[in-house]
Parts: C-alpha cells; sequence; structure tokens
C-alpha cells in the first residue's frame, strides 16, 4: 500500500500552472488597469505566463507513465467529464495557446503578434477566464479527492487560486524588473497587489487549517502535522514567515515608501512569494493523509 | 447476473500471508507488488491483549471513487460488479491512487499502468472462487453472491453482522469483515 502517489513533479506542476495563470491575469490587470504606470510588467507578465504552464504541463506529462511512453493513449484523456483531469486537459490544451499568442501580442512578436494585436481585448477576456481556470482547476484537482480528507474541502481551490495570483504576480515583477530596470520604481504600484492577495492567501489558509483541526480525524493529523508534527518547521519557516509574513511587510514598507525600495528589496520579497508558493503545495501534497481503515 | 462479494473473518486470520502469495501467483506479479495486504493491529493491553490481523484487498465499491476520477474511463466495473482497469486506455497518472480511500491500488512501472485485485474474474467466470479464497489454510475469506441470500457469503454476512470498511465513506464495498 503506498501513502501518496504523487510526488515532485505534480506538485512542480501545481506550482508552475498556477504562477503561470497568476502571470496572466496580472499583466491583463496592468495592461487594461493602468497602461501609463507600466508597459513592462504587462510585457513581462505575458512573457513569463506561457512558458511557465508549459513546463508545468511538461512535467506532469513526465508523471505519466503509459501515457508518456505511448502518447497516443492521451487521446482517452477527455473520455470522462466527470473526472478533473478531463477537464484540466481541456482547460490547458486551450489556455497554453491563448496565452502564447497574447505574449506575442504585447511584445509585437512575428506577423502572430501584429495580427493578434487587432484582436488584444477578445484575447484577453477569452485569456482571463480561462487563466482563472486553469489556477481554480489545479486546487479543484485535489479538493475532490475524498480518498484524503484533508484536501476535501472547497477552501482548497480559493487558496490556490489567491496563491497563483500573488505567485503569477512576483513571477511577472521579477521579469519586469530584469528586462527594464527603470521599471523599478513604477513596480511600487503594484506591491498593492501584493499585499492584498498574500492577505486573502493567509486568511484561506488559516481558515483551512482552522476547519480541518475539527472536521474529521484525517484532516486533524494533515493540519496537526502543519502546525506542530513533522512537516511544522517547514509550514512556519517557509509558508508562514518567508512566503507571507516578509514579502507582505516588506510590500507595505515597498508601497508606502513609493520607489525608494532597494532593487535587492523589491526582487527578494517577489522571490520569497514563490519560495512560499511552491512550498505550500508541497506541504499540502505531503500531508495528505488516507482514510484511517482499519 | 451476480453481484460478486467476498465476506472476511479477521478472527480466523494467523496472518500466514498465503493469499498475498496465491495472487501473486494467480497474476504473475512480482515479488514486491500485490494486490492483497495483512494489516496487523494491536487490541488491548496486557494480560487481556491480542494481535488482529486484517486481510485487505480492493473492495469492488459499488460507488467508486477511482472509477469517477480516471479522465480515460480505463476504470470500469463489470457486469459481475468487479472494479477492473483497461491496461490498454490507462495512461498512469494514479490519480485513482489519490482518490480510493482504500489506497488499494499500486502502479505496475515496467507497464506504466494502475493495477488492482481483479477478483480473479477469469477463474470466477468459469465457475472457480479467487486464488485468495481457495489457497487460504484457516478459510478466512467466503466468495459469493451477494445477491442470492441463500449463498454461503449472504447466510455468513446475515449471521455475524459483517460490515464493510468505513461504510461511512459511502463507497458501498463488496468486501464484508467479521470483526471480534
Amino acid at each position: 500500500m503506498q501513502e501518496s502517489a504523487w510526488g515532485w513533479l505534480i506538485i512542480t506542476y501545481l506550482f508552475l500552472a498556477g504562477a503561470g495563470s497568476g502571470a496572466f491575469i496580472a499583466a491583463v490587470a496592468c495592461d487594461l488597469l493602468a497602461p501609463d504606470w507600466s508597459k513592462a510588467l504587462a510585457r513581462a507578465g505575458s512573457l513569463v505566463a506561457g512558458p511557465l504552464v508549459v513546463i508545468g504541463t511538461l512535467c506532469l506529462a513526465l508523471d505519466l507513465e503509459a501515457g508518456f511512453w505511448q502518447p497516443w493513449r492521451q487521446v482517452y484523456m477527455v473520455n470522462n467529464l466527470r473526472s478533473m483531469i478531463s477537464w484540466g486537459f481541456i482547460i490547458l490544451s486551450i489556455f497554453i495557446p491563448i496565452a502564447l499568442v497574447y505574449a506575442a501580442a504585447l511584445n509585437e512578436i512575428t506577423f502572430v503578434g501584429k495580427l493578434a494585436q487587432k484582436y488584444i481585448t477578445i484575447i484577453e477576456i477569452i485569456g482571463s477566464i480561462f487563466a482563472v481556470a486553469t489556477a481554480t482547476y489545479t486546487g479543484v484537482l485535489i479538493a475532490v479527492v475524498n480518498g484524503v480528507p484533508f484536501w476535501n474541502t472547497p477552501l482548497m481551490p480559493v487558496l490556490f487560486l489567491a496563491s497563483a495570483i500573488s505567485t503569477g504576480l512576483a513571477a511577472a515583477m521579477i521579469l519586469a524588473a530584469i528586462i527594464d530596470v527603470n521599471t523599478i520604481k513604477t513596480l511600487s504600484n503594484f506591491a498593492l497587489g501584493h499585499v492584498i492577495f498574500l492577505s486573502v492567501e493567509a486568511l484561506v489558509l488559516m481558515l483551512l487549517v482552522f476547519m480541518s483541526l475539527t472536521r474529521s480525524t484525517e484532516a486533524a493529523a494533515s493540519a496537526g502535522m502543519l502546525i506542530s508534527g513533522m512537516l511544522s518547521p517547514y509550514f512556519w519557516g517557509l509558508v508562514v514567515i518567508l512566503g507571507l509574513v516578509v514579502p507582505f511587510i516588506l510590500s507595505v514598507f515597498e508601497f508606502l515608501e513609493y520607489g525608494q525600495m532597494p532593487k535587492a528589496l523589491v526582487v527578494g520579497a517577489d522571490i520569497l512569494v514563490l519560495i512560499g508558493g511552491m512550498s505550500i503545495r508541497a506541504l499540502i501534497v505531503f500531508s495528505g493523509t488516507p482514510p484511517q481503515i482499519i | 447476473m451476480p453481484r460478486y462479494g467476498i465476506a472476511i473473518d479477521i478472527t480466523k486470520c494467523i496472518g500466514c500471508h498465503s493469499c498475498r502469495v496465491a495472487c501473486q501467483n494467480q497474476n504473475s506479479l512480482e515479488s514486491n507488488e500485490t494486490f492483497n495486504w495483512i494489516k496487523h493491529r494491536d487490541r488491548g493491553r496486557y494480560p487481556s491483549y491480542d494481535k488482529e490481523f486484517i486481510p485487505l484487498q480492493c473492495n469492488h465499491c459499488e460507488n467508486a471513487p477511482c472509477q469517477r476520477v480516471c479522465p480515460t474511463g480505463a476504470t470500469y466495473t463489470t457486469k459481475e460488479g468487479i472494479v477492473l482497469v483497461n491496461p490498454k486506455t490507462c495512461v498512469g497518472c494514479k490519480y485513482c491512487m489519490e482518490a480510493c480511500p482504500y489506497k488499494m491500488r499500486i502502479i505496475d512501472h515496467r507497464r506504466g499502468i494502475v493495477e488492482k485485485c481483479r477478483l480473479c474474474i477469469e477463474l470466477v467466470r468459469d465457475g472457480g472462487t479467487p486464488a485468495c479464497v481457495t489457497t487460504c489454510p484457516t478459510q478466512v475469506r467466503l466468495f459469493g453472491d451477494l445477491d442470492d441470500p441463500k449463498s454461503a457469503v449472504s447466510v455468513f454476512i446475515a449471521k455475524t453482522g459483517s460490515q464493510p470498511l468505513r461504510p461511512d465513506l459511502g463507497t458501498i464495498p463488496k468486501i464484508f469483515y467479521k470483526r471480534s
């Protein structure tokens, strides 16, 4: 009997698909709401979105066994619409091309980009719907698993969506700082995004832990593993302190001091958000405990 | 059409693992692969201490969570109520292994597909009984049609009040346990 069939490949996929779709949302939000603030952030977000989701999907494909060696088996992947993997297959098949075309459009890459620019608003609207679908579905994927009571809660997709938006914004901000050094000042505007979504994430995570402690013995065992058990050093260290509290405080100062923050701290906060996003997914997968059956 | 199930009298199990060896032999499994397990549990404290052996295998649930999450539809239920994996369409995504609350599925890395107890369907369709049932030296397992009130397994379940594992999970298992 195996305790957990999924490991690092699936965790990496959950993280990258979340960060990629979050970056897409960040890029669209930036382009639609505040185009004069920072073209660099919208461009960076669109550039990073597609590739992150593609790499994540490759991890997912690598985790398949027969479906990887004999890829033609993947045509069966849409056979059961009660399965979240079938839905994921459909959502990713639509979102990946949209994300790549969007990157081409915002950065004027080849004739595809020039053509797509004419339809940019439609791409942004449909793309955002599928970006939200991708981020949420990664949470639903594990939330419908009643073989692991800790995951089996509607809070899971909400947590994954909030985390996807903050990690996506972080990924976009890092690339924006790389492609345009002068934009570091304008990035302070988006620190408010971190303040909001890190708060939402922290709140949902707190609810998840508290609700799990009373929901069932198995969910309580998983939550216990995180807050005081074997995984607690990683939970408090990587997720709560480095992934939520420190970047939250840095982002508040970044927003208040408007553009005065050293570059290292701006990018540092974003890297911490990414570390936190990856760690929370790893800890949720590893703390999953099956029902006590005997 | 019969609806096959097994009743397991755990008070008789001596933990010899014959069922595991018979299963491996019947299904040509490697020594580290198996479709059934025996778990130990301590009961009471000295001097009223007892060790319980609990044979486990796929419960062939009527409301099978593994079947619900399978993206390719490779997991299916036969007309006799046996839950099987189609080796031609399984992609090895392991979603079913996560979904199974009993964790009774294994991944066969050589063929890249998920495998599980098949209730020895080829033997059963020829009128026989599964290998784990036949081989047991203390006759812990009883196999038969759960829909036939006169079958040995139905009579045993009714008489002893045997229950499936975790019926509260709503999976409607077809393996019943008589506990002391």
